[in-house]
């Protein structure tokens, strides 16, 4: 299995859903406590495993804004995991997903500079490196209603612009789309051959207008016999 | 990179001390220590070893959850840190029974001098290549970056080893010679360097967002105040400063110890001198570390809004 | 996913338990299900079952369990400390019974003697029917709600076109639509439902166009971004409507059928009766028959109306048809896209081509859907045609002075396609639509200790029905229903502060706010108004002697009272989302949902819900009292349970009828919160499928809407393109009214100006009274999607998102006034000045500047620290805004409501403003990366604890997932 997430940036509004959903599974999660420094203070700062963000595409007045979420990528060749000292992280066998084993980990943020998409953030309190677990522990949970075991983000966020599932079966929806919407690893170059895909927005849809003749100028309005 | 400064510390100390007990296994295999006495030998190894280990203490104080620490041995396997690590720990048996070799004359000193040698530079390899395999930072993915670092520690380590011998009393010309020459080949490296690194290659904007045909700019990084991310990467100075702390980088590290050799070179009676040349190029290592992480640019700030890498 | 094989067992499921609520994180009212555990929130997720959010949530949702751990939240009613001056935010803290007791004869005192001198208003509530039930009981005419300061302009708009409006009261038919057009909006109330909808119509292809002069959020997605220039949506509409008319692309069987399109109307220039219905002799209106020949009543099924024509009436009047009037006005050149593109910075191109896509869909991607169903007269029809092309719109619309008539505009692009309540198109939720309008008046005046004739809102709709004296002189408070604003169907809450101090019309005694903050990011003038509140008069008394206020948080206006009532969170209490206010329907069924409490009251606090009942029993109002006059109602539930507006109708409508088995109507059922509880917390009626569209004619649903009270009879709700009240209005201002004409020359000029019976565009009235040259920007706000107004800066993740604003401006702009992207500049209007940090950005019209709405907070307020962003770097846009017009004063000294004229509603973004960068030496070193104005630090309140340093909440410790050694010593590099 090679699970990941498509991510739709044609309709994603940026609304920063999934992030918070994130933070609220994940800081009772796996992984948790996510902390927070100085959470009523100056320049408040916290691990999150999810974060949005905005970009103006092309210059003004034909700009598009595009919203684009990011979380761990689970990328195929992470660099992430063979950088480890402490083996702390690791990307599972079975399905490919990449994760931190808390008690193991030193925080020496080696991890954090091997990753290309700022997935890794060190929790100030616990000193320990926290990234998105692909909801492990939602995704497996069989007491969980089925519908339920899915990621916390995917299943909160209010334009479907998340889906998960797994890229190895030809006929998941997050293969589909990937395919017929011509999904893109960011940062491909690198070569970290990440399994989450982002779907590029579509292009505007042109509607037709309705035919008027030139010829016929303005036309008359006449009135026409319809009864109330 | 945001320069931690228990990292800056770490990687110029320990740097010097594996150079310094680089230069001692060398001394000894090649025989230019033959001259020195037990003494001063011994105290060549054990300024190298403490170096050493100011450093690699300074560098665990920058764990976060330095309590697993011990547990940095494990992945072997594909970690440069860990590697790293592991040699680190190596070496301490071997230059303990190369200290021991020395102290009592054993036969195999040879073989306890090369190992230690070897270990030091291997260790020095492993160091660097925890910078020289990251992909995502362009400035240090580059086998120069190891170069530099095997560079550095030899030339601070064998400017150390010079002046302490001077020291002693023990200055041999041709050894300062190599110093010299070693001090202007790490600049010429560091040069090279630089004009490379001024080249504009690498990831960009426009691949880190997927939007290759057109200007991106980023309206907003979804936080206000400054993440984990923006402390760790983001770290910023003006270009203008950076080149004034290049230009005394230089002169501190290469040209004022470059001429503080030659004066002695020429003047062998105040090799004295030469324990203030070593102050001031490690000083100057220092801000030269210093700018290595400042002026290093990983590819997570194109997130955060920088055009190119 | 089936388990996988090493991991542990993550949650003990045994140890949680689910509850369901309705989330109050914004007024979207989403279904909740929260996962408990050791009585600490494990999870809150959106119940998939529920009809507003289908499962999803927003990002405040997301984020209760920091909301419900704020360090904000009031713990104990506060007396401000005697001996202290109001606003230091000095308090001592006082028993519930002390407070009451003392409240309760201040109250009893005002309502014996002069019960308006309650002044009752409530800003974010959701309970208008009980706040206002409350208020009438007491007998004060001075009660209103947020909806003035709000978007009552779309309210009444919509209401007196159409019988439902946008806002909360319509929605876009999402499964249907082809076309879909959004005005100025950014977030609105029907937060996850609209993202919900926009994505099902880019799923299906259906063109979203975004009218917004900034594109993030949703106009991020929109295929197309139409960067209008504020203010001006009314010419951009009225110039598309010129494009139909002028290739005649209206649907004239939709405009004949159910608009008042066909009625005759007396065209009688400067005579009186002029601009008013043919009526006959029953008073009703009249069309002319195409198959007689002769003026018949509008009301007949059997007539063929002619939709244009000048005609004469039988008593020799002559008449024309509504719609001929329509298309005169707006074929008149000043609508033609050319002109249009000048004032709305839309090219000419663009503006017709709009039109034209649109009509293609309405009339050549018709939809039908085949269903039978019963017309208003009775006739079976065998389909219902959907034209599909669909619209929403808010507060960039409303909140401009010309919003009302912009609004108008948009319906009616919307009727002449014959887009309403079709399949595709906009659709109502029950109880709307109602009758134009609903039969419900301002209460008039009030006596002592006397419940009010009639609700103190209601919808006027000649100038008989306005609130004032016999002089003409405004009776309310915030002048709502008099010659300044009068059809202000909300209120006008923004000039109660403003209004009370000047003593204009009179002084009050008491002010009582509920869930608003009226000192800070809801008045406008902020600064000024902190100042009202400070004011005392020579006497050394307060201008407005009493301020209670009942808050759960530590808000600004908390510091500002006298009295502190801290009421419950949203976790801690019962509520209703009652059928009698605005329910949560969907567009095919009435839904009603309520709160139950899911957490334990850890405070000495009482949901505001049970104080008022309690309040309603000690002051003895007659609806809450027995014949002995002791209190009726043991609390909250019990009130809501036995309370019957009508027979069989009360708060709630879900499981009425003693066992609970009747729906909409029947007898109090004592289980009903239980039954509620069982169903996760919401009530859903289904509409049948002939009930669902059509519904201003459609027999088969009024039925059901008259038996359910929503509606007061069955008849044919006609869709008023041509408003006979404004005309009215408009008569009087001309002196050709037949009954209370306006005497001051100002007042005349406005009726005779703005209320026209058709939409029209004017420039907003802040906006014409401001030199463009000297403010050259258009300055706006947006909602942050994860902010709700300013109750989210003490939501520690929410404020991580966002704890500091910034002013947005076009780059090239920025550029040529010498700003960079995070550069200070001065931003100047004709109130006031303000220091803001700015960005430059691409996706913004060029002469419009904006920011996000109320991240700024006073220091020392909200839990916050005093260092807080939000209080140092943080800034509003309300100290450039006044709530007086600027200007000379009117004839008489007589300073106008920065308001629509028709409605009352705020004014907030008819702002014009000059930007200037701060100048290097200006300002001090220590002041040149702060915001300015801030203002005085609020004092801590007593027992506060300011929040750690670092907080690590969980509601478990976490079961980690240990990687075994084996695995870590034998893996490679894979
Ligand atoms: N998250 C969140 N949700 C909320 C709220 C909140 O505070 N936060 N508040 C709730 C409340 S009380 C309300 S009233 C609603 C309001 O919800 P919205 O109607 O979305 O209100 P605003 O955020 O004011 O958005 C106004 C939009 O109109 C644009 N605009 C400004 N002037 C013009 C103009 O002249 N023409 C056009 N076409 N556009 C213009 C602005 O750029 C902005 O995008 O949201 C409700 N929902
Ligand atoms: N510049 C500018 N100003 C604006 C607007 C704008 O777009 N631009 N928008 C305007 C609009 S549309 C509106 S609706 C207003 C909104 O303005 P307000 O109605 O004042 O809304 P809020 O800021 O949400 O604050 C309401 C108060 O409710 C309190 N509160 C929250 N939860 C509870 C609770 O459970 N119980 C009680 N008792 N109190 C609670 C909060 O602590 C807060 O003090 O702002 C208006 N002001
Ligand atoms: S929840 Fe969905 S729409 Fe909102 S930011 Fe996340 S991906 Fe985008
Ligand atoms: S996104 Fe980053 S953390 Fe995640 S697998 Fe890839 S490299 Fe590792
Ligand atoms: S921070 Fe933790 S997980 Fe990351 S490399 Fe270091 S030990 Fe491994
Ligand atoms: S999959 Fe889970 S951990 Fe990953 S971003 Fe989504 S919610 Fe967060
Ligand atoms: S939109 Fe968000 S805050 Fe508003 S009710 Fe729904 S979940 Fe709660
Ligand atoms: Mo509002």
């Amino acid at each position: 299995m090679k699970l990941g997430l498509v991510v739709d940036l044609d309709t994603c509004v940026g609304c920063h859903a999934c992030a918070t959903a994130c933070k609220q599974w994940n800081t009772s999660g796996t992984i948790g406590p996510l902390s927070d420094e100085r959470p009523h203070g100056k320049d408040p700062s916290g691990s999150w495993l999810n974060r949005i963000h905005s970009y103006e595409v092309g210059d003004s007045p034909h700009s598009k804004t595009v919203n684009i979420p990011m979380s761990c990528m689970h990328c195929e060749t992470a660099d992430c995991v063979t950088v480890c000292p402490t083996g702390a992280s690791y990307k599972r066998e079975e399905d490919g997903i990449v994760l931190i084993d808390q008690d193991k980990c030193m925080g020496c943020n080696l991890c954090s500079w091997a990753c290309p998409y700022g997935a890794r953030e060190l929790d100030a309190d616990s000193g320990t490196m926290k990234k998105c677990t692909l909801c492990v522990d939602r995704i497996y949970d069989e007491q969980l209603p089925e519908a339920e075991r899915q990621p916390a983000c995917v299943l909160t966020c209010p334009t479907s612009s998340r889906v998960f599932g797994d890229f190895d079966d030809p006929d998941s929806q997050v293969s589909k789309l990937t395919r017929e919407r011509a999904g893109q690893q960011l940062m491909p170059e690198l070569g970290y051959n990440p399994v989450n895909t982002y779907l590029p927005p579509r292009n505007p849809k042109q509607q037709d207008k309705i035919e008027i003749s030139p010829m016929q100028g303005v036309r008359q309005l006449v009135n026409r016999i319809i009864n109330r | 990179m945001h320069p931690a400064f228990s990292v800056l510390i770490f990687t110029v100390t320990s740097g010097a001390g594996y150079g310094l007990l680089a230069w001692l296994g060398a001394g000894q295999m090649l025989g230019f220590t033959q001259t020195y006495t037990i003494g001063l030998q011994l105290t060549l190894g054990v300024m190298a070893m403490v170096l050493i280990t100011i450093g690699l203490f300074s560098s665990t104080m920058h764990l976060a959850n330095p309590k697993n620490a011990w547990r940095s041995f494990s992945r072997f396997r594909t970690s440069w840190l860990s590697r790293e690590a592991v040699f680190a720990v190596l070496l301490y048996p071997i230059a303990s029974v190369y200290a021991a070799a020395i102290l009592w004359q054993w036969p195999m000193i040879n073989l306890w001098a090369g190992l230690s040698m070897a270990f030091a530079l291997i260790i020095l390899f492993t160091t660097s290549m925890i910078y020289a395999s990251l992909k995502t930072i362009r400035q240090w993915n580059t086998p120069m970056v190891p170069a530099l670092f095997m560079a550095y520690a030899l030339m601070s380590g064998g400017l150390l080893f010079v002046a302490v011998s001077g020291f002693f009393g023990v200055l041999n010309p041709q050894l300062l010679i190599v110093v010299m020459a070693l001090v202007v080949i790490t600049l010429a490296l560091k040069m090279v360097y630089f004009f490379w690194q001024g080249k504009p290659t690498g990831a960009t904007i426009q691949t880190a967002t997927g939007f290759s045909q057109a200007s991106v700019r980023l309206l907003d990084a979804g936080h206000s105040a400054p993440t984990f991310l923006n402390r760790e990467f983001g770290y910023q100075v003006a270009a203008d400063f950076l080149l004034r702390l290049r230009i005394v980088m230089t002169f501190t590290v290469f040209m004022l110890p470059l001429v503080l050799l030659y004066w002695v070179f020429n003047s062998p009676e105040i090799v004295e001198v030469l324990v203030g040349a070593w102050v001031i190029m490690m000083a100057g290592l220092l801000l030269e570390r210093w700018l290595f992480f400042a002026e290093a640019r990983h590819v997570v700030r194109l997130y955060q809004g920088d055009q190119r890498t | 996913m089936t388990k996988s094989q090493d991991l542990p067992q993550f949650e003990d499921h045994s140890k949680q338990e689910h509850r369901y609520t309705t989330c109050y994180m914004c007024a979207c009212r989403c279904g909740i299900k929260v996962t408990i555990e050791d009585e600490k929130i494990r999870f809150v997720q959106g119940n998939p079952d529920h009809p507003v959010n289908k499962g999803v949530l927003c990002a405040k949702g997301n984020s209760a369990i920091m909301k419900q751990l704020s360090p904000a939240k009031l713990t104990q009613p506060l007396l401000r400390k005697p001996g202290t001056e109001r606003g230091a935010g000095e308090f001592v803290p006082i028993s519930w019974d002390a407070a009451l007791e003392m409240l309760t004869a201040r109250l009893a005192n005002i309502r014996a003697t002069d019960p308006k001198k309650l002044a009752y208003f409530t800003g974010r509530d959701q309970m208008q029917a009980l706040t206002g039930l409350w208020a009438s009981q007491f007998g004060t005419i001075n009660w209103a709600a947020h909806g003035g300061f709000c978007s009552v302009n779309m309210a009444a708009a919509g209401l007196y076109t159409m019988g439902h409006s946008f806002w909360e009261f319509g929605d876009p038919d999402w499964e249907n639509t082809k076309y879909f057009m959004m005005w100025g909006v950014a977030e609105d109330h029907a937060s996850n439902p609209i993202k919900l909808g926009l994505k099902r119509i880019k799923e299906r292809g259906a063109k979203f166009v975004a009218v917004n002069p900034v594109r993030t959020g949703y106009q991020a997605i929109a295929d197309e971004w139409v960067a209008i220039t504020p203010g001006t949506d009314g010419m951009f509409a009225l110039s598309m409507m010129q494009v139909l008319l002028r290739e005649g692309l209206i649907d004239d069987e939709f405009l004949i059928r159910y608009t008042n399109g066909p009625q005759l109307v007396i065209n009688n220039p400067g005579k009186q009766g002029d601009g008013l219905l043919l009526r006959d002799a029953q008073g009703n209106p009249q069309i002319w028959d195409q198959h007689t020949n002769s003026v018949q009543s509008a009301l007949s099924a059997e007539v063929a109306p002619a939709l244009i024509g000048e005609y004469e009436a039988p008593c020799g009047t002559p008449v024309r048809t509504a719609f001929s009037i329509l298309m005169e006005k707006y074929m008149a050149p000043e609508y033609a896209p050319e002109a249009a593109a000048k004032i709305c910075g839309i090219d000419a191109d663009s503006i017709e081509r709009i039109a034209l896509e649109m009509a293609h869909v309405a009339f050549k991607e018709t939809i039908t859907i085949d269903t039978q169903w019963t017309d208003w007269a009775g006739r079976t029809q065998t389909q219902f045609i959907g034209r599909p092309v669909s619209m929403h719109a808010m507060r960039g619309i409303s909140a401009h002075s010309n919003g009302f008539q912009t609004c108008r505009a948009i319906h009616l692009l919307q009727v002449v396609l014959g887009t309403i309540d079709c399949p595709g198109g906009h659709l109502a939720k029950p109880p709307f639509p109602k009758h134009i309008v609903p039969p419900i008046k301002p209460a008039k005046g009030n006596a002592p200790n006397t419940p009010l004739e009639s609700a103190p809102l209601g919808f006027p709709t000649q100038p008989e029905d306005l609130v004032i004296d016999e002089n003409g002189n405004p009776r309310r408070i915030d002048k709502a229903y008099s010659w300044d604003a009068p059809i202000a169907n909300h209120g006008l809450m923004h000039m109660v502060i403003s209004n009370a101090v000047a003593g204009d019309p009179y002084r009050i005694d008491t002010l009582m706010l509920f869930m608003a903050n009226m000192a800070w990011n809801s008045s406008m003038n902020t600064a000024q108004t902190m100042e009202m509140l400070r004011s005392k008069d020579d006497d050394g008394e307060y201008k407005i002697p009493f301020i209670v206020t009942c808050d759960a948080f530590h808000s600004e206006t908390v510091n500002f009272s006298d009295l502190v009532l801290p009421d419950t969170t949203f976790l801690e209490r019962y509520d209703t989302i009652s059928m009698l206010d605005r329910p949560i329907s969907e567009v095919d069924a009435a839904c009603d949902s309520i709160r139950q409490p899911i957490l334990a009251i850890d405070r000495d606090v009482r949901s505001w819900q049970e104080v008022m009942v309690d309040l309603a029993g000690r002051l003895k109002f007659p609806a809450f009292t027995n014949d002995e006059g002791l209190p009726k109602y043991n609390g909250y539930e019990d009130f809501i349970v036995n309370f019957e507006r009508a027979p069989g109708i009360g708060f709630l409508a879900g499981w009425r009828g003693k066992d609970g088995e009747k729906s909409l109507r029947g007898e109090p059922n004592p289980n009903q919160w239980k039954a509620y509880i069982d169903n996760q917390c919401f009530f859903k009626f289904e509409l049948k499928p002939n009930q669902r569209y059509m519904r201003h004619a459609n027999r088969d649903y009024l039925e059901l809407a008259k038996e359910a009270s929503w509606v007061g009879s069955t008849d044919q709700i006609v869709i008023e393109i041509y408003s006979e009240t404004l005309q009215k209005f408009r008569l009087a201002g001309q002196g050709l009214y037949d009954g209370p004409q306006p005497t001051e020359e100002h007042h005349k000029e406005r009726l005779k100006t703005y209320f026209d019976p058709l939409p029209f565009y004017y420039a907003p009235l802040e906006q014409a009274r401001t030199d463009a040259k000297e403010y050259p920007f258009f300055a706006v706000n947006q909602r942050p999607m994860f902010m709700y107004h300013s109750w989210d800066s003490q939501n520690s993740w929410l404020r991580q998102i966002m704890s500091q604003n910034y002013l947005y401006m076009h780059r090239s702009k920025g550029e040529a006034l010498g700003i960079k992207d995070f550069g200070w500049a001065w931003v100047e209007s004709h109130n006031g000045r303000i220091r803001v940090q700015v960005k430059l950005m691409e996706g913004v019209n060029p002469e419009t500047v904006w920011t996000w709405n109320a991240i700024a907070k006073q220091q020392g307020t909200w839990g916050l620290s005093d260092d807080a962003n939000e209080s140092q770097k943080g800034f509003l846009m309300n100290h450039l805004i006044n709530e007086l017009l600027p200007g000379e004063a009117e004839a008489g000294g007589h300073r106008m409501t920065n308001s629509d004229p028709v409605t009352g509603q705020a004014a907030w973004y008819d702002l014009r403003v000059k930007i200037t960068p701060v100048g290097k030496d200006e300002i001090p070193l220590e002041e040149q990366n702060l915001a300015w104005p801030r203002f005085d630090k609020a004092k801590g309140l007593p027992n506060f604890t300011p929040a750690s340093k670092m907080s690590s909440y969980s509601s478990h410790p976490n079961i980690n997932i240990s990687r075994g050694w084996r695995d870590i010593f034998s893996k490679g590099a894979k």
